[in-house]
Formats: structure tokens, sequence, C-alpha cells
């Protein structure tokens, strides 16, 4: 994927925030999704988080694993809307069940600023219906994957046709890189990272796919952190982006450990991985990296409804 | 010239200002930038990071080969010459090799008692099975204690192994917190930091949480929410220290961890640079260095 290419569906995806929206999802319409994106990006520099989960991680209860907590300290900090995943989907099998807990959730107790993101694991049986339901039902924006819990990689058939119909849905894919460090895992639970390097080739048979990874930077680096950067579209969450002044360095192509490696401001969105990491990690990078006013909108909010409007 | 302008004002992000920052006075005690050290240090300077402690001044050895402590002081040579440029704001501590006492003694006396620099850092990579829980670090231990010099060790609780556990991953030769513990409880007058949180730190903090002499460094690794506050609460703020672990880490994980727990600035104080000062301050007074705690 060629910048010029990217420009030009970034420049389609700002200019459909004009466009009227007709889908409703009981209290929330897709349409106050949009508006709520639009506003949070342009009230007092408000963030758009794109990397939130609720519900218990399974291996620890987290300081703000409660739904009130966490919006508490989302507020506190800023956050305008997040992005919202359920940590139950990493193992439950009823996977509608979780999906539909989880837009109960943010509907009733999300503020306005808790935007679902459902789960389809392709290699359960009937996972077009739950596409269907996160879509259609639920209106889901989008979907958040986890290849490494759910068992497939990405060059199996079945993850290429889920993206392929929830690209025909217009719905965002977020594809979980890693959850947490892979040293400090359950002795009983070996969690794969993902393996991205299929997905240039794969993205380029279903062009009109949107995809973000998260938590990416632990293991997407190199030559496969390049094809993505030069052959997709893809966009990058920044939780775990570390390194000094790593936000400036990646965009100057110069970070200490990923050299001759140049991420544009356009393919970067902020993002916290909270409850599980903290909330400062993701904003600390806004004082300790220098940015221009531009880059700055573009990673805290811009980004992100761009994504969003296309929706 | 160092930019101290931000994109943001923190305020409006709950983030501390930079003379907030300033205030606590941090001493970072995990500094690996030396290879890049004019690059990497403006970073510090918009941070407000008062001092930081230099790991990598000296170690003995090189592209695999074991040096003489004659050879290693040789090779050593600029980063000690910008060690006494840079006093005013860098401390230096270098690596040992616990399977060759005399010479790691003989080092210590030229770096330590004879030299610049204030205390030794443990990790590198062994092909035998000495962690700090072996013998070979007693006469260590008992002539660092005697300089009152830092005592930084590398460890971590690691999943993996065939079958995994919980400890399985750490490598031969390096310690985790238990043996950690192992040996605090036989120098229990003197003070030794638990570097990296333990790896894992559930289970690291627990490890050490007996041993009053022990305090718990956290840095270089992903910041985990919650883990600063189990830290508090099992080990008290007066016996946890910061580290950066730069430029691989940064200060957003690393600062990160502490303004994620509840905690009183007189506590964030003592982690952030006061516990540092204190086991610290004999040992650069003897270099000149004096320390205000």
């Amino acid at each position: 994927m060629d910048r010029r290419r990217f420009l030009k569906r970034s420049v389609m995806a700002a200019a459909a925030l004009g466009t009227p929206f007709t889908l409703t999802a009981g209290n929330q319409t897709a349409s106050d999704i949009k508006m709520a994106a639009w506003a949070s990006g342009n009230r007092s520099g408000a963030v758009i988080d794109t990397n939130v989960h609720l519900f218990c991680y399974p291996f620890r209860d987290l300081k703000y694993g409660a739904t009130t907590t966490l919006l508490d300290k989302l507020r506190r900090h800023n956050i305008g809307q997040a992005w919202t995943g359920s940590y139950t989907s990493l193992f439950h099998k009823n996977i509608d069940h979780v999906n539909a807990k989880l837009v109960k959730e943010c509907r009733e107790h999300g503020s306005g600023i808790l935007i679902p993101f459902g789960t389809v694991n392709p290699v359960f049986p009937d996972w077009e219906e739950d596409l269907r339901r996160c879509h259609e039902e639920y209106q889901m924006p989008g979907l958040r994957l986890f290849p490494g819990y759910h068992g497939y990689t990405l060059e199996d058939e079945s993850f290429k046709k889920l993206l392929q119909q929830a690209a025909e849905r217009g719905m965002l894919i977020q594809v979980v890189v890693a959850m947490e460090d892979e040293r400090m895992q359950h002795p009983l639970v070996e969690v794969p990272d993902v393996d991205v390097s299929p997905m240039p080739g794969i993205l380029a048979r279903v062009p009109d796919a949107r995809v973000q990874l998260l938590h990416p930077f632990r293991h997407v680096r190199g030559d496969h952190l390049r094809s993505m950067i030069e052959e997709t579209d893809v966009t990058f969450e920044i939780s775990n982006l570390d390194g000094v002044a790593a936000l400036e360095r990646v965009m100057k192509g110069n970070h200490w450990y990923m050299p001759d490696l140049t991420i544009p401001p356009e393919r970067l969105l902020f993002g916290s991985h909270m409850p599980y990491f903290p909330l400062e990690n993701s904003l600390f990078k806004f004082m300790e990296s220098p940015l221009s006013e531009k880059q700055l909108r573009l990673i805290r909010s811009e980004n992100a409804e761009r994504l969003l409007a296309a929706v | 010239m160092t930019d101290h302008t931000f994109a943001i004002d923190p305020e409006n992000y709950g983030l501390p200002s930079r003379d907030e920052l300033v205030e606590l006075r941090i001493w970072d005690l995990h500094y690996h930038g030396l290879g890049r050290h004019n690059e990497v240090m403006p970073y510090f300077e918009r941070m407000g990071v008062e001092r930081v402690f230099s790991l990598d001044v000296a170690r003995l050895t090189s592209g695999g080969e074991s040096l003489s402590a004659a050879e290693a002081e040789e090779n050593a040579k600029e980063n000690l010459e910008l060690l006494e440029q840079e006093r005013d704001r860098m401390s230096g501590m270098f690596r040992i090799d616990p399977t060759r006492v005399d010479t790691t003694l003989e080092l210590i006396e030229k770096l330590i008692e004879n030299g610049p620099c204030v205390g030794i850092k443990t990790g590198t990579w062994l092909d035998e099975p000495i962690t700090v829980a072996h013998p070979n670090y007693d006469p260590i231990v008992r002539k660092l204690a005697e300089l009152e010099a830092i005592i930084y060790i590398h460890s971590g609780f690691m999943v993996g192994g065939d079958p995994r556990t919980y400890y399985g991953g750490t490598r031969v030769g390096e310690a985790h917190p238990g043996h950690v513990a192992e040996l605090a409880s036989r120098f229990p007058d003197v003070p030794i930091i638990c570097g990296h949180q333990g790896a894992d730190w559930e289970l690291g903090i627990r490890a050490i949480r007996p041993h009053k002499n022990v305090l718990m460094e956290f840095s270089g690794m992903d910041p985990e929410s919650g883990a600063v506050d189990f830290a508090v609460k099992e080990l008290g703020a007066d016996r946890l220290v910061w580290g950066c672990h730069a430029p691989s880490r940064s200060f957003s994980n690393e600062l990160s961890k502490v303004y994620d727990s509840e905690m009183t600035k007189t506590e964030r104080k003592l982690i952030f640079g006061e516990n540092l000062r204190r086991i610290s301050a004999s040992i650069h007074r003897r270099k000149g260095i004096s320390v205000e705690i």
C-alpha cells in the first residue's frame, strides 16, 4: 500500500463524517457513535482511546476493572471515547453472550464514552451469525479479534473469510497481537503472539478491509513492520510503543531499536491497553516526545475519528 | 538546547507538569544510554531527571571473551572520562563476573575503592549456575558492603521450561527473587536492590518481602496497573527505587507505574529518588559528590 492510496482513503473517510447514518442500536445509534467521536476529538483536546477492555481479566483482579472505576479514571484523564472490548472474549466459548453483555454494559453504564467492539472467533461454528449480530443487532462499529487466544493464524482460510465479510459490512477490524508479556503468562496457558507477516498478502486480496493492530510493537518489528507500513494501510495502536521519546523517533525514522523505519503520524492511534496497563503510560508519550500540533491531533483522536467515520 | 515545551498541557490530562517532576528530584538507577549519551540525555533534561546511574561503565567480558580487570578498566577509559565530565548528574556502575571472584574483586578495587564508580550490576550471561545465591557472591558482597557501594541484582521469575513452571524461564546463572532472598538472608544489614521487579512482580515482591534489607526496582518490564500499589502494600514505599531503563524503555512506561499507584507525595518522592539517595549518599560522598537527601 503506497502513501498515496492511504491518503486517498483517509480523505474519503474524513468526507464521510458529513454523511447521514440510519442504523440504530437501542439507545445509541451508529450516528451517535460517530458524533460522539467527532465531539470527543474536539472537546478540549479529548482523547480517543482505541484499546480498552471491560470485565474480569482471567489472571488478576485489575485495579480499574470495574466499569464505574474505569470510567472515572478515563474522565479524569480527558478520554472522550474508548473503543472497548471484553476480557471474557479471551476464553469464553459462548461468544454471543460475551458480545451481548459487552454492548449492554456500554449502553447502560458507558456514559457515551465506551464504544463496544465485539469479538468473532472464525473457527467456531456459525461464526457468520456472530458477525451478523455484532453488526446488525449490536450496531458495533468494529470487531476485536484475538487470534492468539482463539486458535487460528492469519493464514487460516477462516480468518480471510472473516476479514472479507467484515470488510463487506464496513466494519473496522482490530487484531490483538498480544495481551501480556509472554514471560509472565500463567505456565498452563501458553499464548502465542500473533504472526502478522501474512497480513500484506491477505489485504492485497481484501483491499477494502480496514485493520488496526493492537499492542503490536513488542513483536511486530523489522521487516514485518516495514512491509506492514509500505504494503498496507494498517494502523497501529501505541500502548506498547516503548523507548525514550518513541513517538517522536518512530515518526522520524530513528527509533532506538527500529532504525530506518518511519511510521507516518496518520498510521498511529492512541490506545492505553487499560485497565491492564496504566492509562498514564500512553498519555505520558505526549509529554515525553516533542510533537507538532498536527501530529498530536492525529494520534490523539483524528486518526480514530477517520477510521470510525468510514463505518 | 533541550526542548522543554510539550504539545499538551499535562494538567488537562491528569499528568504532572515538568516543574512537578523536577520537584520530585528524580534519580534514575537504570541508565543504558552510555553508547548514545549525547542523544539520550536531552530527554532526561526534558523530563526533569536530576541524576542517572549508568550501569555499563565497564564489564569483564567482551564479545564472549573474558577480560582481566586491567583490560576491563582500559576498555572503560572513555566511559570513565565521560563519567568525570558528567559527575554532577551521572553516577557509574559496572558489570561483574561472579564466576571469577578474584578478578571481580580486583575490578571493584580499581573502579570503586580507587575509582569513580559507586556500585555494581549483576546479570552477565553465564553458562554456569552461579546465581547470586551462590557462595561466590559472599566475598564480593562483603567487599561492596565495606565500601557502602550499590548492589543491583538483575532478577526475574519468568515462566518457561519443560514442563512449564512459574520459574522455568529464568536462564542458567540468572537470578530470580528467590535467589536474591537467599543472598539477603546471609547479609541482613547490607542494602541489596532486586532489579526489574523480579519480572513477575506478584511473585517477586512476595519472595523478597521478609528481607528488610532488599529494595525493589521495577524498570525494564511492561507497566502493569496495580504493581506499585502492591509493592507499596507489601514492602512499603521506603523499599522502592525507580529506574528508567533508557533508551530501550521509556519515561512513559516507568513514570506511569508510579503515577498509576495511589500514594502520597511524600511516598512518591521516596520512590523517585529519596530512597536511592539515602542508600548511596555515603559512597557518593567518598567520591566528593555531596548528596542532599
